[in-house]
């Protein structure tokens, strides 16, 4: 290093740390203004190697970011040749709950999209299934997947990719038996922007298995979080979380001329409150704000 | 004994059943390995059962899509299986114990009795003893069983749906036996199945 090296790269580093330091502010704002019982972030930017990790070790009940490491299982199979994308799937409304094989339905109003619903006794490709389970959250998708390849598989393919960390998968969703037993999968900031930045980075199995499973999550319908105050036309590759106590987005973010950045924000809420999704957009927000010196214009 | 066309026929203005008979003992091993003809198969109470030894030989999707099995009952929709099949039997040519024609028959009965569709559900038909579903001896694997999804317009997903379809099926078809309603194994709580028990069927072109 050159002596004319030093002083820009102290200057580098009093730079992001201010600007960490500006982010936490932020972001404590936001949480006190929002009344949540918790908040959690975690961002890496891949232009800047800029990172935050706002209490992003805190465990939160996963609700359906858990399908971002399930989606990472079902092409984790396809890439050992056990499942093909077109590799088609018996669609049944019935499953066993951890909790002593207890047969249960996911209610067919849980879903927002009828598609998956409406193939009961027929089939669907492995494709469609996983898309549905991330782009409109399908909880019947996601538990025939699962069904397919197997929680322990899910589990030791986070091992092999050594993004295990923060992420407890430990049944399929709607397990209303296992909830009550207090059994949920559960995931930190940290453990989901692992997960997104070797995806964004194209490091998961292959560049091209990243990139389809990047085109999936780009086709998330649920666009009130991460999304909702970035300036029109910024793509977010995402996936929400939502049960009546906690609210999540996770997502890759992909910005004109710069590497896209990976955020993570978890939220834990007193049942019926209100500005869940209004919470998660403020902070990716900020985010967005700090990390371009851009101020976005509400519409 | 070797593959052999229907040409046993007498009847010579009958239709002749465009599927070829194989013996399953003469298939090559990863057949024979998923199919397994002629083997005991203990069933769920420890009983065993012979395995089916003679199959039709399905070329390929297009012409289980072309046979009618019955008026109302194309073969396609006995094969449906997913990927909890046997990989070697999700490919063409695909093998179907040869009783599957004795199961078309009783669904185009029961059909007539119930004055509408009756769909059979994916892996609800023909599937392999290597199925990823059969655990003990199945009459699925004898191509002798379906499991009903939907009549008409109706899902049986519940209890009334179920005995009802039930019992006009048992009232149709003299033997037929069908699932009690309920969530326990050995138990149907999303569908109707039926079957026809452990029925071998040997082709009267098979000599051997």
């Amino acid at each position: 290093m050159t002596k004319t090296e030093k002083p820009t790269a102290h200057a580098g580093a009093t730079a992001a740390s201010q600007r960490e330091s500006v982010l936490q502010d932020r972001i404590e704002n936001i949480e006190k203004e929002s009344g949540a019982k918790a908040v959690a972030v975690a961002l890496h930017d891949g232009e800047t190697d800029f990172d935050l990790h706002y209490r992003a070790d805190r465990w939160f009940h996963a609700a359906s970011t858990i399908k971002v490491p399930i989606l990472l299982g079902v092409f984790a199979a396809i890439d050992r040749g056990e499942l093909l994308p077109h590799s088609r799937v018996h669609v049944r409304n019935r499953f066993l709950s951890v909790v002593e094989n207890v047969p249960f339905r996911v209610e067919s109003g849980r879903d927002s999209n009828s598609a998956v619903h409406n193939s009961i006794g027929k089939m669907m490709r492995v494709d469609e299934l996983a898309y549905h389970m991330i782009t409109t959250s399908s909880n019947l998708a996601t538990n025939l997947l699962l069904g397919v390849i197997g929680p322990e598989s899910v589990t030791q393919t986070l091992k092999e990719l050594h993004v295990d960390e923060g992420i407890e998968l430990k049944r399929g969703v709607e397990d209303e038996l296992a909830f009550e037993k207090g059994i949920s999968n559960m995931v930190t900031a940290n453990g989901l922007l692992k997960i997104l930045v070797m995806l964004a980075e194209g490091k998961a199995f292959s560049p091209a298995l990243s990139r389809r499973m990047m085109d999936i999550l780009h086709g998330q319908e649920f666009n009130q979080g991460i999304p909702a105050r970035l300036p029109k036309g910024t793509r977010v590759a995402h996936k929400t979380g939502e049960i009546s106590t906690v609210a999540h987005d996770a997502g890759v973010v992909y910005l004109p001329k710069r590497k896209p950045y990976s955020l993570v924000v978890l939220t834990e809420w007193d049942q019926g409150a209100t500005g869940r999704s209004r919470t998660i957009a403020s902070i990716s927000h900020a985010i967005y704000e700090t990390l371009t010196g851009t101020a976005v214009k509400d519409e | 004994m070797t593959a052999s066309a229907p040409t046993g026929n007498r009847m010579a203005e009958a239709p002749i059943f465009p599927l070829r008979v194989v013996d399953g003992l003469t298939l090559p091993p990863e057949y024979r390995k998923a199919l397994r003809p002629g083997e005991e198969w203990k069933d769920a109470v420890g009983v065993s059962r012979q395995l089916p030894r003679y199959f039709y030989e399905v070329p390929s999707w297009d012409t289980a899509m072309k046979i009618e099995l019955a008026t109302h009952f194309l073969l396609w929709e006995f094969i449906q299986v997913d990927v909890r099949e046997a990989p070697a039997l999700r490919t063409f040519p695909r093998y179907v114990p040869c009783a599957i024609t004795l199961l078309a028959v009783c669904l185009e009965r029961f059909r007539e009795a119930v004055g509408t569709m009756v769909h059979i559900s994916a892996n609800g038909g023909y599937r392999s003893p290597s199925h990823r579903f059969s655990r003990n001896a199945t009459p699925h694997a004898w191509g002798t069983a379906a499991n009903i999804f939907r009549i008409g317009d109706t899902y049986l997903d519940n209890r009334n749906a179920i005995e009802r379809f039930s019992l006009i099926a048992r009232e149709t078809l003299p033997g037929i036996w069908t699932r009690p309603y309920g969530t326990p194994t050995g138990y149907a709580e999303d569908h109707l199945h039926l079957d026809l028990g452990y029925v071998l069927s040997v082709p009267r072109d098979v000599n051997s």
